[in-house]
C-alpha cells in the first residue's frame, strides 16, 4: 500500500507536540531527578531526594483529598451533563442550546471565579436574597470550604462533559429506544441498558475531559477554598514559587501525570479500546490525544500564578 | 478557528517584536512589583530622559527570583526586598553600585538605612521604600480587642479573619507573639510558633494573599493581616474611617525594598538614571502619596499631600526579614507545609 500525503499533514501536529509537550515533559522528568538548587533552580547531580519527599504523609494526604475533591465534581458534573447532552440531541434549538454551553467562555476564567465569590459570600447575593425572604438572620458560609470548591469546579469544567456527551448522543440512533420500549423495556431501563451502553465513549470522554484538569485545580482551590481546601495543584506551585524546590515540584507533577496516564489506559482497556492498534474510530482521536492534555494542566500553577497574584508591592 | 488562533497569536508577537525594536532611544528594562510606582511617574522619567522603559512585574520576590534564576534575564534593574538583595549577592546576580552616581541617596533617612542589615554600606542596593503587613480591622463589625497578634486567637471573630498564604509573615507573626526574632531558626522555637499558628486556624477563613482585601471592602472579613495600601486600594474612601490598620505590639515583620542594577546589565547609566531619578523628593513624594505609605525619603515627607497609612514610629517594634539560608528555609517550608496540609 502506498503511503499518502497523510504524514506530512501530520507533521505540523507531530512538531508542536514535540515542542510543547514531549520537551517539557523531559525536562520535567529530568529535574525530578536532580539535586534542588539552594535557593530554587536545580543542580546537575543526581538523586532520589524528590522522590523520598514524596513518601511523606502529608503528600499522601493531599493527594487523598484531591482525588475525593476530583472525582466527587466529576461524578457531579456527568450527572448533569447527562440529561443535558440527552436533551440537546432531541432538541429542535440544537444550535442555540450549543451557543449557551458556549457562551460562558467568553469570559475569563478568574472573572467567573469571582462572580462566583459575588454570588456565594457571606454579603454576597445569595445571602442577602436569603436575608430578603427572612431564611437567614446572620448569614450563610457557603464559601470558602471544600463544597465551595467543588461547586465551582463543577460550573467551570461543565461545557467539557457536555459537549462529548451531546455529541456521541446525537448520533445515537433514536429508534433503538423505541425499539427497547417496544420489546417491554421500561423508560429508564431502555435509557440504562440501550442508550448508555451505546454511548459510553461518550461518557468516558466527558470523563476524563472533566477529571483530569479538575485534579490538577489550582485557581479555584486558591480563591474559593478556605484552610482545607489545598489540592495538589497549589502544592506543586508552592513548591516551584515559595519552596523553591523545582525537583520536588517535577517529581509531584510526574506522579500525577503517571497516574493519570495510567487511570486513561486502564479506563480505555475496560472501554475495548486499544491505544496502539486500530480500534473504533469514533472516539480514539479525543482519548488518544488525552494524555497529552493532562500535561499543560498540570502544569498551570505556572501560568495562573503571576495573573491573579498579588504581593507586597500591591 | 485554530487557523484564525494562531495568525492572532503570530501577528501579536510580530507587533510586539517591533515595538520592542522599534525607534533608536536608550531603553531600561526594569522587573517591578506589580503596582508599585505609579505609570505617569515612569512616563515622565521617559519624556525627561528621552528613554523607553519596558516595566515587568512580578507579585512576589520568589516570582522574581525564578524567573531570573531560571534565566529570564536582559532586565536591568530589580527591586528586591531585603532578604533577597543579601540572596542575590550571595549568588553573585548582582552588579556593585556606584554610589557617586546616585547623589540622591542622602534623601534618604540614615535612620532607615542604618537598620540595613542585608547590604551593609549599600554596595548593591539603594533603599527605596519600606514598610510592613498589619492587621486591618473592620470596627463597624469587631470591637473589643486589643493590638496583638492575639486577635487571631479570639473566637468571636472566628470565620471572619484570614491571615497571608505567606510563611514568612504567618510564622512571623507567631515568632513575634512569642517574642522571638522573624529571622528564627531554631527548631524547638519554630515548633511553638506551629503551634501557634495551629492554635489560629480554625479561627481563620483561609490563608490568602491575593483576594482577602476585596473580602475585608466587601465587609465578609473583618479581620485580615496584609499590607496596608492592598486594604486602603479596594476600601470605599468615603468609609475609611472604619478600618483600624494597626501593627501588633509585639513586633511584625518588615521589608525594605531597594533598586538593584542586574550583573550584565546592558543599561546600567539608565538604570542608574532611574534609582537617582526615583530618590529625587518631588518623585518619592509622588509615589508615597499613589501607595499612602510613610516614605523613607526625608525631603520627600513634606511634599506629600496624602496622609500615609501608618507611621515609621509604628514599625519601632519591627524588624527586617533577613535570608533564613537553606536549612531553615528548608526548615521553614516543611513546618508552613504541615500548616497548610493540615494534619
Amino acid at each position: 500500500m502506498k503511503r499518502g500525503p497523510g504524514s506530512l499533514y501530520a507533521a505540523p501536529s507531530i512538531l508542536w507536540l514535540s515542542v510543547f509537550f514531549i520537551a517539557p515533559l523531559f525536562i520535567i522528568v529530568i529535574y525530578s531527578f536532580l539535586t534542588s538548587g539552594p535557593r530554587g533552580g536545580v543542580i546537575w547531580r543526581f538523586t532520589l531526594d524528590a522522590y523520598r519527599a514524596i513518601i511523606n504523609p502529608t503528600f499522601a494526604k493531599v493527594t487523598l483529598s484531591t482525588i475525593v475533591v476530583a472525582l466527587g465534581s466529576t461524578v457531579v458534573t456527568l450527572l448533569i451533563a447527562l440529561p443535558c447532552g440527552y436533551f440537546m440531541a432531541r432538541s429542535q434549538k440544537q444550535n442555540v442550546l450549543l451557543l449557551l454551553v458556549i457562551i460562558p467562555f467568553w469570559t475569563n476564567f478568574l472573572i467567573r471565579i469571582y462572580a462566583w465569590i459575588a454570588i456565594l459570600g457571606n454579603e454576597g447575593f445569595l445571602n442577602d436574597l436569603l436575608r430578603a425572604l427572612g431564611l437567614a438572620n446572620d448569614s450563610i458560609r457557603f464559601l470558602y470550604n471544600r463544597w465551595a470548591v467543588a461547586l465551582v469546579l463543577v460550573y467551570s469544567y461543565l461545557p467539557y462533559a457536555i459537549l462529548p456527551l451531546f455529541s456521541t448522543i446525537d448520533k445515537f440512533d433514536f429508534s433503538l429506544l423505541e425499539a427497547a420500549r417496544d420489546l417491554g423495556a421500561s423508560k429508564l431501563g431502555a435509557i440504562w441498558r440501550v442508550l448508555l451502553p451505546n454511548i459510553k465513549g461518550g461518557v468516558l470522554t466527558a470523563f476524563l475531559f472533566t477529571f483530569i484538569p479538575i485534579f490538577g485545580a489550582y485557581a479555584v482551590p486558591l480563591l474559593v477554598g478556605g484552610t482545607e481546601s489545598y489540592m495538589l495543584g497549589n502544592l506543586i506551585a508552592d513548591e516551584l514559587t515559595k519552596a523553591r524546590n523545582w525537583p520536588l515540584a517535577s517529581a509531584i507533577s510526574l506522579v500525577i501525570t503517571l497516574v493519570t496516564t495510567l487511570g486513561v489506559l486502564l479506563l480505555l482497556r475496560a472501554n475495548g479500546t486499544s491505544v496502539l492498534g486500530g480500534g473504533r474510530v469514533e472516539n480514539e482521536v479525543g482519548l488518544i490525544a488525552e494524555p497529552a492534555i493532562a500535561e499543560p494542566l498540570v502544569a498551570e500553577p505556572l501560568v495562573a500564578e503571576p495573573a491573579i497574584a498579588n504581593g507586597n508591592g500591591t | 478557528m485554530a487557523k484564525k488562533v494562531f495568525w492572532g497569536v503570530a501577528l501579536a508577537s510580530i507587533v510586539i517584536m517591533l515595538s520592542a525594536c522599534g525607534g533608536s532611544k536608550d531603553k531600561l528594562y526594569l522587573y517591578n512589583w506589580t503596582y508599585y510606582i505609579p505609570d505617569d511617574v515612569i512616563e515622565d522619567f521617559e519624556k525627561e530622559f528621552k528613554v523607553d522603559v519596558i516595566v515587568d512585574a512580578y507579585s512576589s520576590n520568589e516570582e522574581m527570583y525564578s524567573k531570573l534564576v531560571a534565566g529570564g534575564s536582559g532586565y536591568d534593574l530589580v527591586v528586591p526586598s531585603g532578604d533577597y538583595v543579601s540572596i542575590m549577592i550571595d549568588e553573585s546576580l548582582l552588579e556593585p553600585i556606584d554610589l557617586a552616581m546616585v547623589p540622591n541617596l542622602r534623601n534618604v533617612d540614615p535612620s532607615a538605612i542604618a537598620r540595613i542589615g542585608f547590604d551593609p554600606g549599600n554596595k548593591y542596593s539603594v533603599p527605596f521604600m519600606m514598610g510592613a503587613a498589619g492587621v486591618s480591622v473592620n470596627t463597624t463589625r469587631a470591637s473589643g480587642y486589643e493590638h496583638s497578634w492575639d486577635i487571631f486567637s479570639k473566637p468571636e471573630f472566628k470565620g471572619r479573619m484570614t491571615m497571608l498564604d505567606d510563611m514568612r509573615e504567618v510564622l512571623g507573626a507567631a515568632l513575634k507573639y512569642l517574642g522571638y526574632s522573624v529571622n528564627d531558626v531554631d527548631p524547638a522555637h519554630l515548633e511553638e510558633a506551629r503551634l501557634v499558628v495551629e492554635s489560629w486556624k480554625p479561627n481563620l477563613v483561609k490563608f490568602d494573599a491575593e483576594a482577602f482585601a476585596k473580602g475585608f471592602a466587601g465587609g465578609e472579613f473583618w479581620v485580615v493581616q496584609g499590607y496596608a495600601e492592598n486594604v486602603y486600594l479596594e476600601y470605599d474612601e468615603a468609609r475609611w474611617g472604619e478600618i483600624d490598620f494597626f501593627f501588633p505590639r509585639e513586633g511584625v515583620p518588615m521589608y525594605l525594598d531597594s533598586f538593584c542594577i542586574l550583573k550584565g546589565a546592558k543599561n546600567a547609566d539608565t538604570a542608574y538614571d532611574f534609582i537617582n531619578y526615583m530618590l529625587r523628593p518631588d518623585i518619592a513624594a509622588r509615589v508615597s502619596d499613589y501607595l499612602m505609605l510613610p516614605s523613607p525619603n526625608v525631603p520627600a515627607r513634606a511634599l506629600m499631600t496624602e496622609k500615609p497609612n501608618y507611621s515609621f514610629a509604628d514599625l519601632a517594634a519591627g524588624e527586617f526579614k533577613e535570608d533564613l539560608g537553606q536549612e531553615g528555609l528548608a526548615l521553614y517550608n516543611e513546618i508552613w507545609r504541615r500548616i497548610r496540609v493540615g494534619n
